[in-house]
C-alpha cells in the first residue's frame, strides 16, 4: 500500500496499469433492440437488419454504449481507503471497430490511475479504469474510461 | 433519423440541441437491458437507497446519460458519419423527471480524407440553469463528393 499526499489516503500501487479479463459476451439482435429502445436510436444500422445489410458494416451493429449496459466482474481492486461515498465522476467512450450481432467480446480491465486533488471544499480521490472490449479476432473494437470519486464528508 | 449533414457544411460556432425528458419508465427500461450490470435494486430504482446515499431522489445512471448524449451524436451524424470519441464529467445528479437541452457546439473542424473531424463542446442544462453533463466529443461525418 502506499499514501499519497492527501491525508487518510492509501491505495495499492502494484495493481496500476495491470490488465486483466474481466468477462465476455456475445452481442445480440435483443440486447441491441432493447438498447436502442432505452435511448431512442433509430439508426437503421442498428435497427433494421435489412437496410443494415446494405450499410458501410454489411450487417445489423450495435451502438458503442452497448458495452456499458454489459454485465461484467469489477477487475482488480486498488484498496483505495479514504472517507466518503464513491460516485461516478467521468466517462471516456471510443469507438474503435464495428460491434456485430454475433461477435463474441471479451473485456480486459485496468486500474489506470488513482490521483488526488484538493481544493476549497477539500480532498477528493479520483480512481480511473480503462477497459478494451475486444471481439473474437482480437480487434479492439469498444474502448472506455470510467473515473469514480471519492470526496470527503 | 435527419437527413445527412457533410463536414463541409458545418462551421465552428453552429450549434444544435435536443430537448430529452429523463422519465422513470424510460431509466427502468434502460436498466432492463438484457445482461444489464445495473440490474438489482441500487440508486437508480429505489428512492430509499437513493435517498440513503445522499440523493433528493432517484438518479439517472451516468452511463445512461452519456448514452443519451451519444445517441444525440449519432443524429448528428447520420448513417455516413460515426463517433469518434467522447469524454463527458458528471457535475450533478440528473434526477428521474429532470428536463434536459442536449446541446453540441462545434469548437473545431479538421478536414481529412474524404472526411472530416467536427470537434465539439457537449452538455445536457437543465430546467435550473445547471450543466450536470459536460465533455467533448469528435464526431466523422462524411465530405460532399463534387
Amino acid at each position: 500500500m502506499t499514501a499519497d499526499q492527501v491525508p487518510g489516503l492509501t491505495y495499492d500501487e502494484s495493481v496500476i496499469g495491470k490488465e486483466v479479463e474481466v468477462g465476455s459476451f456475445t452481442v445480440t439482435a435483443e440486447q441491441i433492440a432493447a438498447y436502442c429502445e432505452a435511448v431512442g436510436e433509430t439508426s437503421p444500422l442498428h435497427t433494421d437488419p435489412e437496410a443494415a445489410a446494405k450499410g458501410p458494416y454489411g450487417a445489423l451493429t450495435a451502438p458503442p454504449g452497448l458495452v456499458h449496459a454489459v454485465q461484467l466482474e469489477r477487475g482488480l481492486d486498488a484498496k483505495i481507503q479514504f472517507p466518503g461515498v464513491a460516485f461516478h465522476a467521468g466517462e471516456r467512450i471510443e469507438s474503435l471497430a464495428p460491434l456485430r450481432v454475433g461477435d463474441t467480446v471479451t473485456a480486459y480491465n485496468q486500474v489506470k490511475e488513482v490521483y488526488a486533488k484538493t481544493g476549497r471544499t477539500g480532498s477528493m480521490v479520483f480512481e480511473v479504469r480503462r477497459t478494451e472490449y475486444r471481439n473474437q479476432d482480437g480487434t479492439p473494437v469498444v474502448a472506455t474510461e470510467t473515473s469514480f470519486v471519492r470526496r470527503e464528508v | 433519423m435527419a437527413e445527412q449533414r457533410y463536414f463541409d457544411d458545418i462551421d465552428p460556432g453552429d450549434e444544435f440541441d435536443e430537448q430529452l425528458v429523463m422519465e422513470t419508465p424510460k431509466v427502468l427500461k434502460y436498466l432492463g437491458i438484457p445482461g444489464s450490470r445495473l440490474a438489482g435494486p441500487n440508486r437508480f430504482n429505489d428512492p430509499e437507497i437513493a435517498k440513503r446515499d445522499g440523493m433528493p431522489g432517484m438518479i439517472v445512471p451516468g452511463v445512461m446519460q452519456l448514452d443519451l448524449m451519444s445517441r444525440v451524436l449519432n443524429d448528428f451524424a447520420g448513417q455516413e458519419g460515426r463517433i469518434g470519441h467522447m469524454e463527458v464529467s458528471f457535475r450533478r445528479s440528473v434526477l428521474h423527471g429532470d428536463k434536459l437541452r442536449a446541446l453540441g457546439l462545434v469548437t473545431d473542424t479538421i478536414p481529412g480524407d474524404g472526411e472530416g473531424t467536427i470537434r465539439m463542446d457537449v452538455f445536457f442544462e437543465n430546467e435550473r440553469g445547471e450543466r450536470p453533463l459536460q465533455g467533448t466529443a469528435d464526431v466523422i461525418l462524411p465530405s460532399r463528393k463534387d
